[in-house]
């Protein structure tokens, strides 16, 4: 398909999916982007050949599969999407009063489309690298949630997707858009799954505004199909005294490059961020993970676990950038993976960019097997090899583990993990 | 029912880390113990005392060249350590590790349940019960348990919880290798109360140590007295006192035994 006859379907499927004309234009853009530029970089691990688009990319609208859907409670707050289609979207009266929106991406876009599209691929350029442009340009799934200023939603904020692949050549782009004005406060918890085992690609973003003074925690929970190859990219803008706490589990069965980002504006800003991984089999696993400071006094941190099963590869880069003028900025940042058996290639790379003098930067890295002594201590107990593994395992996790901050993500993400470990030994 | 530890014969050898040659260690150990009695052994350092308990447990390191150990006339030597301790073996350490993220109580549990079939695991009720007990005989603080496992824990604290592990597991021989070391009076008194909580028909001991100063509140039956791999002597509590008194180097000259001792002067 050359690029005159690429956009023409793009710009006919935007038509009929009623979008603003503004999306249609810069989904436009974002193609011709898309056709130029190069992936994102990601040290140490080479993924250029995976497929993370379609061979003649074109966007198209399906139903949903059929899915079994709890109804939610009143004080619920709850969106579920099956592949491109929200199946609820639900928002207790008294938020709703407040201002509080919880809705398909595009259903906002013809609802409240000025407000979706000021926000909308500003924290993120599309023209960043060849999978942001594609992925603004085939975008075909998303949700937005918008807190107003001053609000604080106390129940955690629950999007399930569910990305449907029961059938092949149906990719899935999607993008969760977060506002949270200032002084608000927000707790998203996000679950991703997979339904089906066709190979498709994903593609998943979060865009995350956190204006002055306001605080928002966003965990996810990852557990894509082994047969989806994922590009994600989540990243907060975070401003004046403004808190982003991630707790990311990446549980993934498949190839996976990931970037999380926290972009510290405003001045006394804060990120934080916290990410588990586990490996399988013959899984290859990139995350960047990447803080970089714009204010003066902000604080940035950054804890990575990874553990790594069969012949599994994972690469953790942890970067902390300082920008000229950030003074009294602080940069911590941790990544340690385990490897489970010799098969398995870990990396774990910290990366420091400071241009300013007055700031307080660190790292620490680790990459080896399970602590011989530990595991010995505990076998000379009698438990068992694999339990007495699963309990190591667990106690090189929990420094990140333990700083969850919801109770039920972090049991969630341990009966996940005791599962993986479980199959993984097995 | 009455259960035999025996050690036959038995000589070890260890890789030495340097040359990469062997060094046998052990040369021809023999000892057996019964459920209802508790043994000591002492020697002078670099003797073999922690190479025996190390290899009854099973411990990697450590090469069996010659010899067995029976447990109940079955030998253990090809059981992995886990094994070893499932079928009644505990060996207190020195240095326990430290695992972070592990409560002590998990791990407790984790080790009852072990020993124990899956269809009859230890209740959350009758664990806390037996744990609240333990902790109390051995002045042990509650918030011992939620701590992770022996992490920060001071020296004393962890030779304390090698004992609380031992009281809840209710091992049929346990090994206490120099758990005396670094304890101050009152913390050895602790740890004598809980070993000797333990005696009874069902329990046997084999306490490792330097000096006579732990027998006086753990007293043995039998002493036995090791130098240069083997046991050369064995007798009842009064050998303890007697090594007290002339030393190991006399022990040796009255034996006619020729062997160089580590710590002596030459």
């Amino acid at each position: 398909m050359d690029l005159t006859t690429a956009k023409q379907q793009l710009a006919t499927a935007s038509a009929t999916h009623h979008e603003p004309s503004a999306l249609t234009k810069r989904r436009l853009a974002a193609l011709a982007a898309f056709k130029t530029l190069a992936l994102p970089k990601m040290p140490k691990l080479k993924f250029q050949t995976w497929p993370f688009f379609e061979r003649q990319p074109n966007l198209t609208w399906t139903g949903a599969a059929a899915f079994d859907l709890a109804p939610a409670l009143e004080e619920q707050v709850r969106l579920t999407q099956v592949g491109q289609v929200t199946l609820d979207a639900h928002v207790p009266a008294a938020l709703k009063d407040q201002g509080v929106l919880l809705m398909d991406l595009f259903t906002a876009l013809q609802t409240v489309p000025d407000l979706v599209l000021k926000f909308l691929m500003t924290v993120v350029k599309a023209d960043e690298n060849k999978l942001t442009a594609h992925h603004l340009a085939y975008l075909n799934a998303g949700a937005f949630l918008y807190v107003p200023r001053g609000v604080k939603v106390t129940a955690p904020v629950e999007i399930n997707v569910t990305q449907d692949s029961t059938q092949p050549h149906q990719p899935l782009i999607h993008h969760l858009l977060i506002v949270a004005e200032a002084n608000s406060q927000v707790d998203v918890i996000q679950h991703l799954t997979t339904q089906g085992d066709a190979a498709n690609p994903a593609s998943l973003m979060v865009e995350i505004v956190a204006q002055a003074n306001s605080r928002v925690t966003f965990s996810s929970l990852d557990e894509l199909g082994a047969q989806t190859v994922t590009y994600f990219k989540r990243r907060a803008q975070i401003g004046r005294d403004a808190k982003v706490e991630w707790a990311v589990g990446m549980m993934n069965a498949g190839n996976t490059v990931g970037e999380m980002d926290s972009e510290l504006i405003g001045e006394g800003g804060e990120g934080d961020s916290k990410l588990i991984a586990i490996t399988t089999a013959d899984q290859q696993v990139g995350i960047n993970n990447r803080v970089t400071h714009h204010g003066q006094h902000t604080t940035g941190l950054i804890n990575q676990r990874g553990v790594l099963l069969g012949q599994s590869r994972l690469v953790f880069n942890g970067i902390g950038e300082i920008i000229h003028g950030a003074h009294g900025a602080k940069a911590e940042q941790q990544n340690r993976v385990l490897m489970m058996s010799p098969a398995t290639r870990g990396d774990a790379n910290p990366i420091l960019l400071i241009d300013e003098n007055d700031v307080e930067a660190g790292h620490a890295a680790s990459v080896g097997p399970v602590n011989p002594v530990q595991l010995n201590y505990l076998l000379s107990r009698g438990i068992p090899k694999p339990v007495a593994q699963r309990l190591v395992i667990r106690g090189f996790l929990a420094a990140v583990l333990t700083a969850i901050p919801t109770q039920r993500v972090r049991e969630e993400l341990i009966a996940i993990l005791e599962r993986k470990l479980t199959d993984g030994q097995a | 029912m009455m259960a035999t530890l025996e050690v036959k014969d038995l000589h070890v050898a260890v890789t030495d880390e340097e040359t990469k040659g062997q060094k046998e260690i052990l040369t021809g150990v023999n000892l057996v113990m019964k459920t209802g009695e508790i043994h000591a052994i002492m020697g002078p350092n670099g003797t073999g005392k922690s190479t025996l308990s190390q290899t009854i447990m099973g411990q990697p390191g450590y090469q069996v060249t010659q010899g067995d150990i029976l447990l109940d006339g079955q030998s253990i030597l090809a059981m992995p350590v886990d094994e070893r301790a499932r079928r009644g073996l505990f060996l207190a350490m020195q240095y326990p590790a430290e695992i972070q993220g592990v409560t002590n109580a998990e791990f407790l549990r984790a080790a009852i349940n072990a020993r124990r079939p899956a269809d009859d695991q230890i209740s959350v009720m009758a664990f806390l019960k037996k744990l609240d007990a333990n902790l109390a005989l051995l002045d042990m603080s509650e918030s011992m348990t939620e701590r992770y496992l022996n992490e920060g824990f001071s020296g004393g604290e962890k030779k304390r919880n090698e004992i609380l592990q031992l009281l809840m597991i209710e091992p049929t021989f346990a090994i206490l290798d120099e758990i005396d070391s670094g304890l101050d009076i009152d913390a050895l008194k602790v740890v004598a109360k809980g070993v000797n909580s333990m005696r009874g028909a069902n329990f046997g001991s084999l306490i490792i140590t330097h000096y006579q100063r732990l027998l006086n509140y753990i007293v043995p039956d039998t002493v036995h007295v090791m130098m240069g791999g083997k046991i050369v002597k064995t007798g009842g509590p009064e050998l303890a006192k007697q090594l007290e008194k002339e030393g190991y180097a006399g022990l040796r000259d009255e034996l006619g035994l020729d062997i160089q001792l580590v710590d002596e002067q030459h």
